[in-house]
Formats: structure tokens, sequence, C-alpha cells
């Protein structure tokens, strides 16, 4: 049978399944938080939730719109402060997992969450790093979350917030970056991984309905393409019905979701 | 054990912002949604402050008030957005404006920030943001805003952020005896370290408890009273955002707030209606509706 999905819940289905069971998760708030539930109640009952506003070990029964929402507080077992979790956590290297997205992402990986337009006179001023910048840093895997927007994927980026390979191989290794870097970028069109060697972003899977070419006329940089490219996985109705289990007045999946 | 003369530390709202020059420089407490000090926000806007350094790892909806009403110029600041329902449009405008200065940092390096000044060393060090432009890209504080060096033990690349002393913190809890000892529940955010680097700290707090109430439940008390200069005692201090285990957000006045603020004239109408437009923080409660205010009563266990 033939099961009928979002883009949001097909990103989250797949964000999901990058996380392994008994792993330390950095939630956030939105798409990666629900991917994060999502993983706990299927394949990755063992994975530890954590919020870097303090909270640890969480198991939400309403989705926060904030990482210090006091939904994030009922039924975790530990509730701290930013030094915890940013500090003892993700900077000791205990952190496995964290999520990221961002506005603009070059071919190394590295994002852009501050400025659109020159850093003088900012066509836009974004959210910033907030902690975006700590877990990208310290991670032992980074896993990228965007909208698929051909602007959004860039030679350039107008403001390198957080770090991906930086400059290529060596770079993070020799700025004593604590964290692996970016291990996976999920668009709805399409996942991203990094060549071993070079760093550089190459087509790791395309989702159903979209072609090898439908990504290569939908990104700025160069991206590798491998002889083989396999089709994503798509959701199954059981993750679907979680999702909206978690969700179930729609504030990330949407109302017609 | 005799019972010595206790000082009673609490003044008004008003008072309080009173004791705030032009271009000082303050800590500013809460984190995301959870107890931020919107009515101090509010009376540093009525009383008309200027040219005030916000420093603070990601406030949301009180930045947005303090630099859209012109009391802040300057933020150092990791983060500005209301979160999950989108970009902050005063800040976006006031940066384009040119009336406000964005000295970015992350929530690590502003935490270690003011760890450095809570334990009086000039500064701290930590391994993040290097190989980025919030290492290569500087506003007013130029060479100052961090360094980035080679460990002198290990050889190890690390960054090393300056420690901050401001002249004052401004921190929202739960509960204060008169003499300032602060009880806060939930998380902390980075308020413990927050407390104590401000020069002086004026405590905002929901609930006036007695000493013997302390003394009961010590382990809360995450503020004891010899940091605390001042103490505030008001309901409701952060709405529309949240308390916990006190009251939760107000989604529909935020995402008003999160409407208006798209232009600069509903930003005004929002200024002269709930902030301007009233006296005092009563007047906003009045304003906001008392009805509206008590159906947002956290419920226990939840916290919200």
């Amino acid at each position: 049978m033939m099961v009928e999905y979002t883009k949001t819940e097909f990103l989250i289905a797949c964000a999901s399944s990058h996380v392994k069971d008994g792993e330390m998760v950095f939630g956030g708030t939105g798409m990666p938080l629900l991917a994060a539930l999502l993983a706990k109640e299927t394949h990755a009952p063992r994975s530890n939730l954590i919020s870097e506003a303090g909270f640890i070990d969480a198991r939400p029964r309403e989705v926060p719109l904030s990482v210090a929402d006091s939904r994030y507080y009922y039924g975790c077992s530990a509730s701290i402060g930013l030094i915890e979790t940013l500090g003892f956590l993700l900077q000791a290297g205990r952190i496995d997992v964290g999520f990221l997205g961002a506005a603009q992402l070059d071919e190394y990986g590295n994002l852009n969450t501050s400025y659109i337009g020159p850093y003088d006179a900012p066509k836009v001023k974004l959210p910033g790093s907030g902690g975006g910048n700590d877990i990208a840093s310290s991670a032992k895997r980074l896993i990228i979350m965007m909208a698929h927007d051909k602007r959004k994927f860039l030679k350039k980026l107008d403001y390198m917030t957080s770090p991906g390979f930086l400059d290529g191989p060596g770079a993070r290794e020799k700025w004593s970056l604590v964290g692996g870097g970016p291990e996976v970028v999920i668009t709805d069109m399409c996942q991203m991984d990094f060549h071993p060697d070079t760093k550089k972003i190459r087509l790791k899977s395309v989702h159903p309905g979209f072609t090898v070419q439908d990504i290569q006329d939908n990104v700025m940089f160069d991206l590798i393409i491998p002889d083989d490219v396999p089709t994503t996985e798509e959701p199954s109705q059981e993750q679907i019905d979680i999702m909206h289990k978690l969700d179930p007045n729609g504030i990330y999946l949407g109302k017609g979701g | 054990m005799t019972e010595a003369e206790v000082e009673d530390k609490r003044i008004t709202l008003a008072e309080a912002a009173k004791m705030i020059n032009d271009g000082d420089g303050l800590f500013w407490g809460g984190f995301g949604y959870q107890r931020a000090p919107i009515a101090f926000a509010h009376e540093l806007v009525r009383q008309k402050k200027r040219n005030l350094t916000v420093y603070t790892c990601g406030s949301e909806v009180d930045l947005e008030i303090m630099a859209g009403a012109g009391v802040a110029s300057r933020y150092e600041i990791a983060f500005s957005a209301i979160e999950a329902l989108g970009l902050s449009y005063n800040i976006r405008r006031r940066v384009s404006e040119g009336k406000l200065a964005v000295e970015d940092y992350t929530n690590l390096a502003m935490a270690m920030r003011f760890l450095g000044g809570a334990l009086n060393v000039p500064f701290m060090p930590l391994r993040s943001m290097m190989g980025t432009d919030l290492v290569n890209l500087r506003r007013y504080r130029g060479d100052d805003k961090l360094k980035v060096m080679d460990c002198p033990f290990t050889g190890d690349k690390i960054c090393i952020v300056p420690s901050l002393q401001p002249d004052y913190s401004i921190v929202h809890v739960q509960r204060v005896d008169k003499v300032g000892n602060a009880q806060i529940d939930g998380i902390v955010g980075e308020d413990l370290e927050g407390s104590r680097c401000g020069k002086k700290l004026i405590i905002l707090a929901e609930e006036l408890i007695d000493n013997a109430e302390v003394r009961t439940r010590p382990d809360q008390t995450k503020i004891p009273a010899m940091y605390v200069d001042h103490v505030v005692i008001l309901p409701y201090i952060a709405h529309p955002m949240m308390c916990h285990d006190y009251y939760d957000y107000d989604l529909e006045h935020l995402m008003m707030f999160h409407k208006m603020t798209r232009t600069e004239e509903g930003w005004q109408e929002y200024l002269d209606n709930f902030i301007l437009g009233v006296d005092d923080h009563h007047g906003y409660l009045v304003l906001v509706g008392w009805e509206n205010l008590h159906k947002l009563r956290a419920t226990k266990p939840w916290g919200y």
C-alpha cells in the first residue's frame, strides 16, 4: 500500500533514522525535536534527549516551542542549566548527535544562521548561533536539516556561523575542534553526505519523485555524484502515526499534515 | 539562637529601574521562553533609558522590546528570535537602521563570559567558534571580542573570551525572601553565573516567602542572599513568556506581539498600548486581563 506523506513528515522520518539506540542527542525544537522523539518511540528507545537549556533525558508529553519550555521538564530525569549541557556534556565530548538547520550551507557543510547580505550592512539579521556553533564544534556527529531551496546551497556563505569541515581536510583538527563534523544533510529532495577524503559534499540518496538531475539543478555548489545513487526509504505509516501522536495539534507538522 | 534583625531588600520596580543609568551594562537573566524579566524591560522603556548594553545568551521578547523602544544600543548575545514563532523583527530593523550593534557570540561563549566574571578572572577558554566568522568578524569590541591562541600547556588551539562584570545583573526567579535568598524551579539556564557576575544584582520574584520557608528547602536556593542587592516582588513578571510551575506562556499574546512587530507601525502601536500606555506593571496586567492571566496558571505536576 502506498503511504501518503508530506515533505515535513518525510524529513522528520528520514532524520530520525540517523539516531542510533543509546545515543545522547541534542534535541532543540521543531523538526529536529520530532525526529529525535520519533527515534526514541521506534528504533532508539534508549536514546537520551537533551535540551541545551538544561533538560536531560527528556520525554515531553507535548511539543515544546522553546528549548527552555517547561514542556521539556515533566518526565525528564534532570533539570540543570547551560554550563551543564553545553559545557560538561557537549564540550567534554559526551554528545553523540546534534541537529542543526541553516539559511545557507556550503560545500564543506559550513552553516550560516546569522546574516543575509554583507556583515557591515546586513539585509537580514537571522537568529545567530545560539548553541548552534557550540553543537557543530563539539557534537560527535551533526545532522543538518534544511528545506531545499537552490539559493541556500552556495559556494560562498554570506557569514559562516557554524563549522562543517571549514576549508577542507584537516581543518577541524587544526582548530582542535572536539566533534567530528557533519554526517548528513537532509532536505525535502535528497540526502547529501561528505566524501571521506576531500570532505566535499556528495549526493547520498534521492527522495522518491526526484531525479539526480533535479538535485544538480537545485544546488549552487559542485555536488559529487556517485555512480550509484539509491532512492531514500519512504516513511512508514507507523512512523507518521507516531509523529502525529507526538504533535497532535500540528504545531510543527502543520494542520493539513 | 537569637534572631538577628534582617535587612529588608525589597524595593519597587520603578525604584529598581531608576538605579540603572544611561549607558550601563546589564546581565539579562532568563533563557528562551523561561523566566524572562519582561516587566523590567517595560519599566526601562517607561523611564526612557538609553544606550544600555545587554549581555545574555538567548532572551527573546525582552530583547525585542528593548531594541524596538531604543533603550538598548548594544547587544552581546548568541541568539535573537522568538524560537518556534520566528525571527525577531524589531532587532532586525534596528540593526538595518544602524541603531543597534550586535556583537555575536555562542551560548556557551556567553555563559563562559559570565562564569569568568563571577569567578573574577579576566578571561575563559572554550572550544567553540574557532575557524568561523564568529572569530573573523567583529563589531565595536574589535580585538577585544575574543582571541584564538595556542594553549600554553598543550599547544592546541583554544579560544578565549573576555569575562564580564556588568553594572547590574537582572534575574527573574520564582521565590525570594526579603533578605534576597532566591529560589529557582526548573532550569537555571545561565542565571547561576549571570547573577554572580554583575557589580549589583536585582532579583525580580513572583512570590515573597518567609526566611523560614527558605530553610525548609535550601536546595532550591540557587542564589543566596549575600549576592543580592535589591528585591522586587510582582506577579506575572515574565508575561507573555513563562515562569516554571507558576504560569505558562500566553501564546495568543505572543503571536499578536510577533505579528505586530512585523512592521514599525505595528510595533509602535504595541509599544503605545501595552508599555507606554500604562503607568506600571499592574496597569499592564489589567490591560492583559486578570481572567486571561488566571487561565495561564500552571497545573501540577506539569509545571505549565
